[in-house]
């Protein structure tokens, strides 16, 4: 519980604004990775190329992107 | 309508909402863009009626991304990030501001749940995106508060 209340949604540059910050950074980073790697397979990239590139494991890329990027047609190279 | 089939129906169109949003979970702003957007229900002429409907919602939310991103020095166009969500791959999974919602609006009850009840549980947070984007917008968010339970639950 936010001791002052009216804290907890003034925009001032406080601690409200830092938090929703971060929030709004993810969001952002979620967004730009989708479009990210989106471009990346249209463009003939291989899982491991991307994943490499994220520095996350290919594994990892393909569960997060592989049903996104066949329903959105990109024809998907094998991993 | 029955609380279970409305929650059901809210929880499919949020999911649609938290993709077009590019987040990788269903949060309680997504919940109440998904009680506007159902806009021949109850909940959603309430909110209609008090100029929230879904796009002034949606716009309320832009700007408190922007605003947020900005105090950070981050310039963003919010509405120019939001793509079209294809159904084969929805966001998924509650994140925790939609279990805090659902526990704030619906434990303790005595009688059954009702719609009402879900709207509610998402204004009741004190902190996050909701309340951010209202206050942005100049909403009054305990008076919103005391709206719905006369309008909707009373």
């Amino acid at each position: 519980m936010v001791a002052n209340m009216s804290e907890a949604t003034r925009s001032d540059g406080g601690p409200a604004d830092a938090l929703a910050a971060v929030v709004a950074l993810r969001r952002l980073a979620d967004q730009l990775e989708n479009t990210a790697v989106e471009q990346a397979m249209r463009s003939g990239w291989s899982w491991p190329d991307v994943a490499e590139a994220l520095g996350v494991t290919r594994q990892a890329v393909h569960k997060k992107h592989a049903k996104r990027l066949a329903a959105a047609g990109v024809a998907l190279r094998r991993r | 309508m029955a609380f279970d089939k409305y929650l059901k129906m809210i929880l499919d169109r949020a999911a649609h909402e938290a993709t077009a949003d590019g987040a990788t979970t269903v949060e309680a702003e997504h919940l109440l863009l998904a009680m506007a957007e159902q806009s021949e229900t109850d909940v959603g002429r309430f909110l209609a009626g008090l100029g929230l409907g879904h796009v002034a919602l949606r716009t309320a939310l832009d700007r408190e991304s922007e605003q947020a991103l900005n105090s950070v020095g981050v310039s963003l166009d919010a509405a120019a990030q939001r793509r079209k969500p294809d159904s084969s791959s929805l966001a998924g999974q509650l994140g925790n501001s939609v279990r805090h919602a659902l526990e704030r609006g619906l434990d303790g009850l005595h009688g059954a749940p009702r719609p009402g009840h879900l709207l509610l549980g998402v204004l009741q947070a004190e902190v996050g995106r909701v309340p951010r984007a209202l206050a942005l917008a100049g909403i009054d968010r305990a008076a919103l508060i005391g709206q719905v339970r006369h309008a909707l639950l009373g």
